[in-house]
């Protein structure tokens, strides 16, 4: 019987509503074969809210993409609840949208294919997803670039198209593993502009790892700073400025004050 | 945004049909290259003034078509379109089953740990022979008949197809995986969709290595011990001192390498969208 209702709860998408994600003394250790593992996540607890922003903020290795992971359902974790949406995380699904340091889009197929790829995949591929694909390429601004391979595009188109990838499924969650890691400061900034747009538009959850502080004050509602590993919550800080947010608040002094908030966080 | 300048340029790319002036150019420079080879050759031919030595182009040109579908009568034997035939056929053959093999194999290393650390140290032994130190083995085994060459070329081809296979297998970044579930793809369509497919143009680079080697391993073996075939009219025509016909088999081989390539590099460009220019 239980075994019927987990495959029903992962088969089920959970679409459109924004979906809250509940950590409960999350743990994961690493295991290489036979020595003592490192322990990499030590009692993680978290709330993210329906419909919130919050950015997980910590040193490089300190685990917070081993957290992302578990949630996403590409790791297991060792002990510990983890709760998208209600419901336990059993294994990848495509209620959990998830953006990658690379946007990890398929070479062989062309962007409008590559878009259309979770639908086609799981059977669900309607006149109305294709409308809604279409709908998505014109708001991530790749309209003109649907026939393109991925090696065609630029970094930041690459990455734009990814967006549109996921959001084609309406997952209730985001998880975005250091997203803009990888692209020059310009691009980036470009990025974290159309990225902010794109959330004030579609509210879903995001759950956003990073390690630079400013992009954590500027996107997030909150921001959780995870201790050096192994990593546990530190601390979680409500970042004050109004929405909707625009680059050009990078400027003000409140932004400022979020920031060294933040770092003194971290350093503490 | 930044689209509207980035789009046109990938738009551009993205139709692709005409082919561009540069690499219409390419392909007049190559062909010069070959008509430069040939006037050098046709020269050097005209100053030697011995045909057994080197015969003109123009000589070599006229034996090759004279013998395409005409035996030639010293080499006791068969047309040059025949040989051409026999030794494609024992290429394709050995070429199809050393690849399936090879697929298999190698997909297998890449997915069950057991079989990659039985088969590792074997392909590491056998990958560095060449084929052809096999060719008398294989003859006492097999005969002188057609299962001798087909299972040279398998060997011969079987290790470079299974390390390319597995090379590309495990060079299929773990986020692309994780990517296709994540959008909603079963365990299976991923491996399917994705890792097999990802792995598609790093297998058809080994098939391409993997046939040059199989038509060095079907030369040798056809002048070693054959009784048709390209090599054996090669070597016929060496005993007969009839030059202009080992160039006629040499200008098959030259042929047939090119276009099995061809085939293969067509491949690649369905397969791989970055090669296509």
């Amino acid at each position: 019987m239980s075994a019927i209702e987990t495959r029903t709860a992962t088969a089920e998408p959970a679409v459109d509503e924004p979906a809250g994600v509940r950590l409960r003394d999350v743990r994961k250790t690493f295991s290489r074969r036979r020595r003592p593992g490192r322990p990499a996540l030590d009692g993680v607890t978290l709330d993210v809210r329906p419909g919130e922003f919050l950015c997980l903020l910590g040193p490089s290795g300190c685990g917070k993409s081993t957290l992302l992971n578990i949630v996403a359902g590409f790791t297991e974790a060792d002990s510990g609840e983890v709760l998208v949406g209600g419901r336990p995380v059993t294994g990848p699904g495509h209620d959990r949208g998830v953006l990658f340091q690379t946007p990890n889009l398929f070479p062989w197929l062309t962007t409008w294919q590559n878009v259309l790829y979770g639908p086609k995949a799981r059977g669900a591929l309607t006149p109305r997803v294709r409308e809604e694909a279409e709908r998505l390429l014109e708001t991530v601004g790749l309209a003109d670039a649907r026939d393109a391979y991925p090696h065609e595009l630029s970094g930041g188109m690459r990455h734009r198209a990814a967006f549109a990838r996921v959001l084609v499924n309406r997952p209730g969650v985001l998880l975005m593993d250091e997203p803009f890691g990888a692209l020059d400061a310009i691009t980036r900034a470009a990025m974290q502009r159309f990225l902010l747009e794109l959330w004030q538009k579609h509210r879903t959850t995001i759950v956003f790892v990073t390690h630079d502080v400013e992009e954590a004050a500027l996107l997030g509602d909150r921001v959780c700073v995870l201790s050096a590993p192994p990593a546990g919550t530190k601390d979680v800080i409500d970042i004050e400025l109004p929405r909707p947010r625009a680059y050009e608040d990078t400027e003000t002094l409140a932004f400022v004050n979020a920031k060294r908030r933040i770092r003194e966080v971290l350093e503490r | 945004m930044t689209t509207t300048t980035e789009a046109p340029a990938a738009a551009d790319a993205s139709a692709g049909a005409p082919r561009s002036s540069r690499s219409w150019r390419r392909v007049w420079t190559g062909a010069g290259a070959i008509a430069l080879a040939l006037v050098v050759w046709e020269i050097a031919a005209l100053v030697i003034g011995d045909a057994v030595t080197l015969p003109t182009v123009t000589e070599t040109a006229r034996t090759l078509a004279k013998y395409l579908g005409k035996p030639y009568p010293e080499v006791q034997g068969k047309t040059l379109v025949a040989d051409a035939l026999i030794s494609t056929g024992r290429i394709l053959a050995g070429f199809l089953l050393g690849t399936a093999a090879g697929l298999a194999l190698g997909a297998s290393m890449a997915g069950v740990r057991v079989i990659r650390e039985l088969a590792d140290p074997l392909i590491a032994i056998m990958r560095p022979l060449p084929p052809i130190a096999f060719i008398p083995l294989l003859v006492v085994w097999f005969g002188i008949g057609e299962t001798s060459k087909i299972a040279l070329i398998f060997f011969g081809v079987l290790p470079v197809v299974t390390v390319a296979t597995l090379g590309a297998l495990d060079a299929v970044p773990p986020d692309l995986l994780n990517a296709s579930r994540s959008l909603g793809a079963s365990q299976v369509r991923t491996m399917l969709h994705v890792r097999l497919r990802a792995a598609v143009p790093g297998v058809i680079t080994g098939m391409r290595i993997a046939m040059g080697g199989a038509w060095t391993a079907i030369i040798a073996a056809e002048m070693i011990a054959a009784t048709g075939g390209v090599g054996y009219l090669i070597l016929q025509a060496g005993n007969y001192l009839q030059t202009p016909l080992i160039f006629s088999g040499i200008a098959e081989i030259a042929v047939l390498g090119f276009a099995f390539d061809g085939l293969l590099r067509l491949l690649l460009r369905l397969a791989d969208p970055t090669v296509r220019r």
